[in-house]
């Protein structure tokens, strides 16, 4: 099953990448790397999976004595979570620029913007 | 002692309060604002001097309450201390700088500055690679926040291609991240470190995509363009940010990660450092805008800072020493300079010339630039020094001239830069000056100097500020609102007062030396009594150059030697950029002496392999592989300064523009410099060979073809001064050839031109300028029959030439006489050929300045002229009468050296001095009996003319025999212009320009080559992000091709 | 006492460059088929222009011209010794070596043009930058036979350069180095005013170049120069080359000999410009005088 995940993960952020490079319109840019940013989250969460292991919660099904051996590392997904708020800062960021761009210069083509150069 | 966490507390905290103000209460905010920043930096401040003084231990703190790996843990030890010092300082600089802006934008875009700090300590700080991702991602979102401050609307685009990018880099280091931990099992960067991440399957690649993600953002070539733009847009005082601390943080980071790298990676670092270095400079040299400008050097200067990093291996404990002399230099000159372009209005490089109106500012300029480019007196300077040590003793010479030549080029533009601010139109309308602005840039000016002594106190070298003759110059800085004749007297007192206190150090050798520069410089000082009002920049640069000169002739060691050589190059340069037209001439100038001391410090450094203090006695000792190398580089060091053919184009337009009593201090003097330099050479190296070929011959044979050619192209000089330069290349081939014979007299001419050629070029040079004062032309066919009008002037340039042309009984003879005893025992005679065609021609350059200013036709115009000024006449007289003394009893210089020079060659072929004849292995001569037939003869037959024609009246003008027609206009009968129209058509193709036509083509497809590559930022935000990919798949492939797949 | 012998060989050279020079000047008449003019002409001239008194300067430098140009010729004649072996006519030669020599050479050179330039007549100064010109050219190849020859006997002392060739004819420097005789000698039709290298005082265009200005007691002083000068010169040639003299009469014939080769080539050649005069020497004469130097 990983691998599926890891695959669809790395497939997406291709996706995502040809998306950002070949788009003009830079909300179509900003749509196409939050597609990215979610295959990347996806390549996080397959690679802390583990065959045959639980989710890593202490409850009554696992014990903290069996921990060790029961659930799978918590920290790539702790590592996603943080990935996926900071991904949306970032993005509204870029929503905001995006913004601030139509209504200043009325435009949302990223090769109009070529203003600063060589 | 406040913890080091509550940097990050702080800062955190108070954006978080300013979040919850009301958003009228802005100056509350403000006020906010500036006090935690205040604080921040006590506290960083507080443990830096903890780490520096205390010798404390660093602090590991601990969250959550465990141990790493189980939680994130932070460091602060010194480096840490100090680059949070340096960031948070800059921080509370640009909130004061951006007063303004901050008011108008409210506590959201304060809080963003707040954030932007905090993150960046963080990112100093953290020891955890997923921290650091999380820290690094607050930079690039407050970044994308405070890019908006900017009042151009065109850092919107740079903020969106900024972000484009910082998307690319935030997905590569979270799949590197996640694939280390994998690999791993830990977060933490001494856990990776520990666990060598390149045993692993995988490990390396995911490790060089976290490092590839941490080294795109200290934006390397190519993969840059976005920075630069954010550079160009963004407000300065954030640009100032944007370079210095974004910048230094992320070195930091760069270098934690190759903790868990380790040495492999080291090379690739330095590898993409030095392209970058290169690049960023070679484009800087076409950009006219100054921020983008600044950002190109950016650019650059982190290059050179992670080029060092991969150094690390060889650079030992000296590592932080050299890196962080360059960092701070880079960073508080580039916080100054964008904090300066505030102060400017308009955008172009040459708007700068408004910052003349404000010397203070023009004082800080300097500082950054010399900062920049690491002249001594700072850090840059010392770490240089170490580096190129370090670097030539492993051997790493290709490194070590790529890094030379990206600062050459780097000096080139910022000193093109200070000549457009020197020289170019500018007003004081030009300047948008804010007190708060102002004063932020003469913080970082004092932190410079700050700087400078501290790096000096650290170097183990001895701190250059301690040497009294530099701050005897410096000095002069705040006394600039003295006038000039106070000022002048207190310069002349300096320079006598401190060749009377070294007197009795000095040896025959360097006596002759220090009488030329010290006393020498004096007297032509004299010459400057003539000036009024204050001459504000004079007296330092000045200064600077005899300080640079005092201290290299009893310099011991290289280092000392070294430093003394940038010392008097920085301060001629000043000096010489001072004449009305001297732009460009002072930038060659400037360029060819940087290049030259480049290869001097590249030779000291080869010669040390490794010893810091390196004698100048122990060049004897270089061994065998390394010596001729040492040797070329060395000499080829010093020619520049000598203007040996090949590099003598600065020359002429340095001296001729050069103000009327500067030309004579860097003809007369300062080219002595080099000569001492090439003695220094031979004395300690003697011959070597490379390849089989003799190196002094090749000496030999460059002396002479500069004599040639300095002689050649002086009689075809329209310009007085000019000629006089040119005639300056040719004596100093002379000088070169006697050097480079090899033989004690060879080396006795060489040093008796010293002399003489510091008094008769002295002289011509103040006669020919106080023409020109009253002329107000330099062009030679313009004046004419001024004997009359000028008769002390006259006769100055009549002795002058008389001496020059080696005419008995003056004393350029003595040199002549020297000279072919010299060649005598000689070892090659082909060059005599050059240099015996190259003699006479001397006569004819010498007889155009005299007929075509002095005699022949006055013209009307100068009718009523005057003597030139008494002050300027003064010296004169005074070589005059030197130059007499001198051709009597040369013995009176020259007889201690004659001995001196005897140990070097076994005592063969020393001169004799009984009574008043000397004589050599060959010859004779006596000076005083020359001198008295000659007289006697001579007054002889003028007494009986006079007697005779004792009724004789001057005529007018034009009473001269004419066939047929009458001359009714000076201008037609005054044969003057081209004047050696013959000579052109025989041996004119001699003097093809084909040297500057060289380095022009040089200089030409730098900037060609500049203008079409740097064509690849294209400005669309879509090609950047290409661009970074490309760079990390081309990096990939060249590593793994090249290193078999770590 | 040296001083009165040296005014002896000055008032000796004088007369004998007075009748020589009138002499060749017959003889170059005589072959173009003139009479030319009386063998006493220059006493003729000389006293005239001594005997002349003027009123007219054109300055200081005008006044010092002659003087210098004469003092040039006394001096150069005065620190070569004449007679080889002979105290009294040794001169001042204890003053200097075969280098001063050489260099004072230029001396009078140098001040007479700038007291013709002081005259402000243009076509002195054209006559000058045209002397000058091909003088840097012309002396090259001596130059380096000079040095050749002091190569060749190890010294720069005239008397000692003399000692060296006595003996036989075959110890002259003529046949010991031949090519640096060669290379001076053609040095030699340069230094001496006569086509082909005459364009300095150029007659027909300019009118006398140098001297333009210059009458009376003024051009008196350079006429004496002019009788003086060459022979002072010769001197020079006869001691590096040709053995110098051991008397008198072999001194005036070796003098002789060797002025009539520039008074034998000049009535054969046209005369050159001065950028063909110079590339001549280059061409022709300064191969021979590196081949003479390289060889020693």
């Amino acid at each position: 099953m990983d691998w599926i995940a890891m695959g669809t993960g790395f497939t997406l952020i291709l996706m995502g990448l040809y998306g950002a490079l070949t788009n003009r319109n830079i909300l179509r840019i900003i749509v196409s790397f939050t597609v990215a940013d979610t295959g990347v989250n996806l390549v996080l969460v397959a690679v802390g999976y583990m065959h045959g292991r639980t989710a890593p919660i202490l409850d009554e099904a696992v014990s903290a004595a069996q921990a060790v051996t029961r659930i799978i590392d918590p920290v790539p997904q702790a590592l996603v979570l943080t990935a996926i708020v900071i991904g949306l800062g970032v993005t509204a960021l870029m929503l905001t620029y995006a913004y601030k761009l139509y209504e200043v210069k009325g435009i949302l083509d990223i090769s109009k913007c070529k203003d600063l150069k060589w | 002692m406040v913890s080091p966490i509550y940097i990050i507390a702080g800062g955190l905290g108070a954006a978080f309060l300013l979040g919850l103000l009301p958003a009228k209460w802005r100056t509350f905010a403000y006020g906010i604002t500036l006090a935690t920043l205040a604080f921040m930096s006590w506290v960083a401040g507080s443990w830096l001097y903890a780490f520096a003084v205390n010798g404390a231990l660093p602090v590991e703190i601990f969250t959550a309450g465990t141990q790493p790996p189980f939680a994130i843990n932070l460091r602060v030890g010194l480096a840490e201390a100090a680059l949070a010092l340096l960031m948070t300082l800059t921080g509370l600089h640009a909130a004061l700088y951006m007063k303004d802006t901050l008011f108008k934008q409210g506590r959201q875009a304060m809080a963003i500055l707040l954030i932007f700090i905090m993150a960046l300590c963080g990112v100093v700080f953290t020891r955890d690679l997923f921290n650091l991702f999380v820290f690094m991602e607050l930079v690039m979102i407050s970044t994308g926040g405070l890019v908006l401050l900017s009042s151009d609307q065109r850092a919107l685009g740079a903020g969106i291609k900024y972000l484009i990018v910082s998307q690319l880099i935030s997905m590569l280091m979270l799949i590197g991240i996640v694939f280390a931990y994998h690999a791993t099992g830990t977060l933490n960067i001494d856990g990776m470190a520990a666990a060598h991440i390149n045993l692993f399957k995988g490990g390396s690649l995911a490790f060089f995509l976290i490092f590839m993600a941490v080294v795109a953002e200290l934006k390397p070539f190519p993969a840059n363009g976005w920075g630069l733009d954010i550079y160009e847009s963004a407000h300065p005082a954030f640009s100032a940010l944007f370079s210095v601390a974004t910048g230094g943080a992320t070195l930091y980071a760069v270098d934690k990660l190759l903790l868990i790298g380790g040495a492999q990676w080291l090379p690739m670092a330095s590898a993409i450092g030095i392209v970058t270095f290169i690049a960023a400079n070679l484009f800087a040299l076409v950009q006219t805008n100054d921020r983008r400008l600044l950002g190109y050097s950016s650019v650059a200067q982190i290059g050179l800072i992670f080029t060092v990093m991969g150094q690390q291996d060889i650079l030992g404990e000296r590592y932080y020493f050299i890196a962080g002399g360059i960092l701070l230099a880079h960073a508080v000159a580039k916080a100054g300079l964008f904090w300066l372009s505030g102060l400017v209005k308009q955008r172009q490089l040459t708007d700068w010339a408004a910052l003349r109106s404000q010397p203070l500012l023009v004082f800080a300029f300097v500082t950054f630039i010399a900062l920049l480019v690491g002249l001594p007196p700072f850090p840059g300077f010392y770490a240089k020094w170490d580096l190129a040590h370090l670097l030539a003793a492993d051997g790493r010479l290709w490194l070590l001239g790529l890094i030379l030549f990206g600062a050459l080029l780097e000096a080139a533009y910022l000193f093109r830069w200070f000549g457009y601010i020197i020289k170019r139109e500018g007003s004081e309308a030009g300047l948008a000056l804010q007190p708060m602005k102002v004063d932020a840039t003469l913080g970082a000016v004092v932190v410079a100097w700050l700087l400078a002594y501290l790096w000096g106190q650290l170097s183990g070298h001895g701190n250059l500020l301690h040497a009294i003759p530099l701050l005897f110059a410096l000095l002069f800085l705040p006394l600039e609102w003295l006038p000039a004749k106070v000022k002048n007297i207190m310069a002349i007192a300096g320079l006598v007062g401190w060749f009377y206190l070294s007197y009795p150090s000095y040896d025959a050798f360097q006596l002759i030396f220090a009488a030329v520069m010290l006393p020498g410089g004096a007297l032509i000082l004299l010459a400057s009594f003539q000036t009024q009002q204050r001459r504000v920049g004079f007296y330092p640069a000045a200064m600077l150059m005899f300080a640079g000169l005092s201290m290299l002739i009893v310099a011991k060691g290289s280092f000392d030697f070294f430093a003394a050589w940038e010392t008097l190059t920085v301060g001629s340069y000043f000096l010489i950029l001072r004449g009305k037209h001297s732009e460009p001439h002072a930038l060659s100038y400037l360029v060819f002496s940087l290049g030259g001391a480049f290869l001097i410090l590249a030779g000291f450094a080869l010669a040390a392999q490794g010893v810091m203090d390196f004698q100048i006695a122990a060049l004897a000792q270089v061994a065998k592989p390394f010596a001729p190398w040492v040797f070329a580089l060395l000499a080829i060091g010093f020619m520049t300064k000598t203007a040996s053919v090949g590099v003598h184009i600065w020359l002429p337009g340095a001296h001729a523009e050069a103000e009327t009593d500067v030309s004579p201090m860097v003809s007369g003097i300062l080219l002595k410099a080099g000569l001492f330099g090439l003695f220094v050479l031979l004395m300690t190296m003697g011959k070597q060979q490379l390849y089989g070929v003799e190196l002094t011959h090749v000496m030999l044979w460059i002396g002479a073809i500069s004599a040639l050619v300095g002689n050649l192209l002086a009689i075809f000089q329209e310009d007085a001064k000019r000629l006089l330069a040119y005639s300056s290349v040719g004596q100093m081939g002379y000088a070169l050839f006697g050097l480079a014979l090899m033989n004690h007299l060879g080396w006795l001419m060489a040093l008796m031109f010293v002399i003489n050629h510091y008094i008769y070029k002295s002289m011509l040079f103040l006669s020919v300028g106080g023409v020109a004062k009253r002329t107000g032309t330099r062009e030679m066919y313009r004046m004419g029959g001024l004997i009359t009008l000028m008769p002390l002037s006259f006769i100055a340039t009549l002795i002058g030439i008389i001496a020059v042309s080696g005419v008995p009984p003056l004393s350029g003879f003595g040199g002549r006489w020297i000279f072919y005893n010299a060649i005598m025992t000689a070892d090659y005679r082909l060059p005599m050929v050059i240099i015996f065609l190259a003699g006479p021609i001397a006569f004819l350059y010498l007889f155009r300045l005299i007929h075509t200013v002095f005699l022949g036709q006055l013209k009307d115009e100068f009718r009523k002229i005057k003597e030139a000024p008494f002050w300027i006449i003064l010296p004169q007289m005074i070589f005059v009468a030197a130059l007499m003394v001198f051709a009597l009893v040369p013995g009176v210089a020259l007889r201690k050296v004659d001995v001196y020079l005897s140990q070097f060659f076994a005592g063969n072929g020393h001169l004799n001095w009984e009574g008043l004849t000397i004589s050599s292995d060959f010859g004779y001569w006596n000076p005083v009996a020359i001198m008295v037939i000659i007289g006697v003869i001579f007054s002889t037959l003028f007494a009986w003319l006079l007697f005779v024609n004792r009724k004789a009246q001057p005529v007018k003008q034009f009473n001269i025999v004419f066939a047929a027609e009458r001359p009714f206009r000076p201008e037609t009968t005054h044969y003057a212009w081209n004047f050696f129209a013959p000579y052109r058509k025989a041996l004119g193709f001699l003097t093809q320009p084909l040297v500057t036509r060289f380095w022009e083509a040089v200089t030409e497809l730098l900037h060609s080559a500049a203008e079409v590559l740097r064509r690849i930022y294209t400005g669309n935000g879509q090609t950047y992000a290409i661009h970074l990919l490309a760079f990390v798949v081309v990096v990939y492939l060249l590593w793994m091709g090249g290193s078999d797949g770590i | 006492m040296k001083i009165p012998w040296a005014l002896l060989t000055l008032f000796i050279v004088i007369n004998y460059g007075l009748l020589m020079t009138a002499l060749v000047q017959k003889i170059g008449a005589r072959v173009g088929r003139r009479h030319g003019i009386p063998i006493w002409q220059n006493y003729i001239d000389l006293l005239k222009n001594y005997g002349l008194r003027t009123s007219i300067t054109h300055g200081v430098m005008f006044y010092l011209g002659p003087v210098f140009r004469l003092s040039g010729g006394v001096g150069l004649l005065l620190f070569v010794p004449s007679i080889y072996g002979s105290e009294m006519f040794s001169n001042f030669s204890f003053a200097g070596d075969l280098i001063l020599a050489l260099y004072f050479v230029f001396f009078g050179t140098l001040g007479m043009a700038l007291g013709a330039a002081e005259s402000g007549h243009p076509y002195a100064a054209i006559g000058i930058t045209r002397g000058l010109s091909q003088m840097t050219a012309a002396e090259l190849p001596f130059a380096l036979a000079v040095f050749a020859v002091a190569l060749q006997y190890q010294t720069l002392s005239v008397t000692d350069i003399v000692a060296a060739q006595q003996g036989s004819i075959l110890n002259w420097t003529l046949f010991t180095n031949p090519f640096a005789v060669a290379a001076a000698m053609l040095s030699f039709l340069g230094s001496m005013m006569r086509p082909p290298f005459d364009v300095v005082l150029a007659p027909q265009e300019v009118p006398i170049g140098p001297p333009t200005e210059y009458h009376s007691s003024f051009l008196a002083l350079m006429q004496t120069n002019r009788v003086l000068f060459p022979v002072a010169k010769i001197v020079i040639y006869m001691n590096l080359f040709f053995g110098g003299a051991a008397n008198w009469p072999v001194f005036f014939l070796k003098v002789f000999l060797i002025y009539m080769v520039s008074a034998f080539v000049g009535v054969v050649f046209p005369r050159f410009r001065v950028e063909q005069s110079i590339r001549w020497f280059l061409i022709w004469a300064v191969p021979l005088g590196i081949i003479a130097v390289v060889r020693v």
